[in-house]
């Protein structure tokens, strides 16, 4: 465990508000100027198995949870089984003494004080905040307070529950983790708040989806502020549907961006090569789950890397880039809604379960966002895919007295159908100058975040897992290079140059390493070693840390 | 005759002959009429499917997106979302619309989305060489189908007016001032407006099969009942309006009197509403 780290572990049946204990827990943290990282692991499905929450806080910026907990709380036999190794060094396991008998933890009766109420069991969430106040020393009236905030039903009986569990608590334990306050507080936000902030930031008018975990939070989160922002949020008949209506809404002018996961992509492929070929902007926000087929729906995993780089049939320009933190993810998802309208292409905002769903305290600068825009006709005498030095034609709207006409089969300038073998090879290559422009464009932008170390040694990583590696690399207090592509597609060749022949490690999830062997086939890099994760869970930042620290030997 | 500016310099590439000619006119009259009355050509969007029914998106001189095949119907939906002021026209072909892009067709009725879908009904899928499709006869001997298709056709009237569509008609493309005047009401009627029009492809039916059959409804059904009773009883040649009611549209539905795209909030508006939304 790092010293300068607290994590309180939190686990039960779904139904019994194991989740709402976590993110109240963050909360208190963040109330005392902490910054937190907070994990949510759950079962695909919507009562019992076994669901918990690891919020990991320090007085430092934080940018994983830890496994190892200082204090968990468990509310069944179940969890207690499944996280006795998750015990931090002099830690203490907090377990339902109703339940079982154990030798070592602390035993409260939660089900036999609970069930003096109505909401019985519904009432363990309260429970487990009763014990970390008590445990980190928190004063009863600052306990009353949240609690009475975060859990407006009933709260008469909250209370009382609260103070009961607090006192048992305290008999036993009472101040074991006092935890300093830190500067200030700050907003918790989980990934997919901080994409669809990022996106309404660029200029999103209309979104579409079909719900699909891990994107689902993006349209229940832009559904919720769709009246606030004047924005149209729809939850179309399936992935196919959302595409094309995506598609259409950009002919209007509207900027739409969509949402989801590996299996609604699939199907949506087949729109995302219309958005190719009739230069529709359209932006696809693509959480990984792992997979193939079904997989394993509410986990995490980066399998889909190679899928996203070449999804849709034909040749043409596809942007992809991936966040590597909760905060990055705003800047990106406004900055990838103003690239596709720029070039009038489809991109996609590549991502993982462990950035939509985890969550984290994060100061953004709002103003930092980009706001799309595109290159407007002006004069007489429209051409909607007119070919220009750049490939980018001049795009407007309806209605319009200029006749605008997208077409889905190789078209002539004024959109009409071709069979042309003249136009068919020119309008490929008008197509492909764009790809040109946006290479000169990003050449001028931060395109790779990369943190110069002190040995000769460098991680490459992506997505999610650049938060896993700074963690872990905190942790071990171990400085070699991390270097973070946030652009995939095109990948940004120029800024990888220089560590060629150098000492490369990376680290990803990936079974197969579609990312080691991307920096393999495009930027020429010799890889030593990639570490690999594929069983659906996050990198720990210490496993993580050993990991490196051999893969470096 | 119809506007000449209506028509683009596109080749016609349907066969001689082919029922599409007189669809094509009837849209051409069709919205030349609507715009001498509400000036709204600018207004027109046009969204196709792919299938011989769909070259009538090269060959209108309106704004539009050649689609998908099958998504035409999805396409015109985001293009109305994004901006009711326009007036959406989608045109689908039996196999289009009620194979491929089923699903998208159905809910845009059951959502009622104020737009327009023309569904030519050729009964054959024509431009990939004559296999059944979702509106032939049992029995049709066609190259996926040697030994003559072995499933039914929908009836295409009856299915939209359960799905939730507000407006439901079939026309003949050989009747083309019957179409015309329909097209008009469809387009001026506020919700999801479907007209299926009978198409002769003439490598596969002659016209006089069509002559011979068709006929008109004696008089429009007034409930939703009786229109699809009369639905399933008429023979699948007799034209008409089966079906129009009222009912809310789906964007307002969504978002009132809003314009997502021209009443779109400014940059400033948004950054402030997200600085409120992060504030701890």
């Amino acid at each position: 465990m790092a010293n300068d780290v607290f994590t309180f572990l939190v686990g039960g049946k779904a139904g019994e508000g194991v989740k709402k204990a976590g993110s109240v827990a963050a909360h208190i943290f963040s109330r005392m100027g902490r910054h937190v990282f907070e994990m949510d692991d759950y079962m695909s499905l919507i009562r019992g198995g076994h669901n918990f929450s690891v919020i990991s806080t320090s007085t430092r910026w934080v940018s994983s949870h830890y496994m190892h907990a200082n204090l968990l709380v468990n509310f069944d036999k179940r969890s207690c089984e499944t996280h006795i190794n998750d015990i931090a060094e002099n830690g203490i396991l907090v377990y339902n003494s109703d339940e079982q008998e154990r030798n070592e933890g602390i035993g409260i009766p939660l089900t036999s004080e609970a069930e003096k109420y109505p909401m019985k069991r519904l009432m363990y969430g309260v429970g487990a905040v009763a014990i970390l106040s008590s445990a980190i020393g928190f004063k009863k009236n600052e306990m009353n307070a949240i609690i009475k905030q975060e859990y407006p039903r009933g709260i008469e009986d909250n209370v009382k529950f609260a103070d009961t569990i607090y006192d048992l608590m305290n008999d036993q334990c009472n101040n074991k983790f006092p935890i300093e306050k830190g500067d200030k507080e700050r907003k918790i936000i989980t990934g997919n708040e901080s994409i669809s902030l990022g996106s309404l930031a660029g200029g999103l008018d209309v979104y579409y989806g079909y719900p699909m975990t891990p994107a689902s939070t993006i349209l229940h989160y832009l559904a919720s502020l769709a009246e606030n922002f004047g924005i149209a949020v729809v939850h179309a008949e399936s992935e196919l549907a959302v595409i094309n209506m995506a598609l259409g809404s950009s002919f209007s002018g509207a900027k739409s961006v969509v949402g989801t996961s590996g299996g609604g992509f699939a199907l949506m492929t087949e729109g995302f090569s219309l958005a190719g070929m009739t230069e529709a902007p359209v932006l696809v926000v693509f959480s990984q789950r792992p997979g193939p087929a079904t997989g394993v729906p509410t986990y995490t995993e980066q399998g889909d890397l190679s899928f996203a780089l070449t999804a849709g049939h034909g040749d043409f320009l596809r942007i992809v880039a991936s966040p590597g933190t909760i905060e990055e993810a705003y800047y990106l998802a406004s900055e990838l809604l103003e690239l596709v309208w720029k070039f009038q292409t489809p991109g996609i905002l590549l991502t993982e379960k462990h950035l939509s769903e985890s969550s984290m305290t994060v100061e953004i600068d709002v103003e930092k966002a980009r706001w799309a825009e595109s290159k407007m006709h002006q004069t007489d005498s429209y051409k909607r895919y007119l070919d220009t030095d750049d490939g980018i034609s001049p795009l407007i709207f309806p209605p319009s007295k200029e006749v605008i006409k997208w077409n889905s089969y190789e078209h002539d300038q004024e959109g009409i159908t071709t069979e042309k073998a003249d136009i068919i090879a020119m309008m490929h290559d008008k197509r492909n100058k764009k790809l040109s422009s946006l290479l000169k464009y990003l050449r001028t932008k931060n395109t790779v975040n990369i943190i110069r170390g002190k040995y000769p040694l460098n991680i490459f990583t992506y997505g999610s897992t650049y938060m896993s590696v700074l963690e872990a690399l905190k942790y071990g207090d171990f400085k070699p290079s991390i270097i973070q592509p946030i652009y995939l597609s095109p990948l940004p060749v120029w800024e990888l140059e220089e560590f060629k022949d150098q000492n490369n490690i990376v680290v990803e999830q990936s079974v197969t390493g579609q990312f080691s062997n991307l920096l393999k086939e495009k930027a020429g890099l010799e890889i030593k070693k990639t570490i690999k994760q594929y069983n659906g869970r996050p990198f720990d930042p210490i496993n993580l840390f050993n990991q490196i620290k051999e893969a470096s030997k | 005759m119809s506007d000449p500016s209506l028509k683009t310099e596109a080749e016609i590439t349907w066969c001689k002959g082919c029922g599409n000619f007189g669809i094509f006119t009837a849209v051409r009259n069709a919205i030349e009429q609507l715009d001498i009355k509400h000036k709204s050509r600018q207004n027109f969007v046009i969204t196709a499917g792919i299938g011989c029914h769909a070259k009538i998106f090269d060959y209108l001189n309106i704004s539009g997106v050649y689609s998908l095949h099958g998504r035409d119907t999805a396409t015109a939906q985001g293009i109305k979302i994004a901006n009711p002021e326009l007036k959406v026209i989608t045109f689908s072909g039996d196999g289009n619309g009620l194979g491929e892009g089923l699903a998208h067709t159905l809910f845009a009725a059951k959502r009622n989305q104020d737009i327009t879908m023309i569904l030519h009904n050729n009964s054959v899928y024509a431009l990939t060489t004559g296999q059944f499709s979702p509106l032939t006869e049992m029995g049709w001997e066609g190259p996926s189908t040697p030994g003559g298709s072995i499933e039914g056709p929908f009836n295409a009237i009856s299915l939209l007016i359960e799905a939730g569509a507000t407006f439901v008609a079939r026309c003949f493309a050989g009747k083309i001032d019957h179409l015309t005047e329909t097209i008009k009401k469809a387009v001026e009627h506020e919700g999801f407006s479907f007209i299926e029009v009978l198409q002769p492809a003439v490598p596969y039916h002659r016209w006089s099969e069509y002559n011979e059959k068709v006929d008109f409804l004696e008089i429009e059904p007034e409930s939703r009942e009786k229109a699809l009773k009369t639905a399933r009883e008429v023979s699948r040649y007799t034209l008409g309006i089966f079906f129009q009611e009222s009912k809310q549209v789906y964007h307002k539905a969504l978002y009132g009197d809003h314009n997502p795209t021209t009443k779109r909030l400014s940059k400033n508006e948004r950054l402030k509403k997200i600085s409120q939304i992060l504030e701890p």
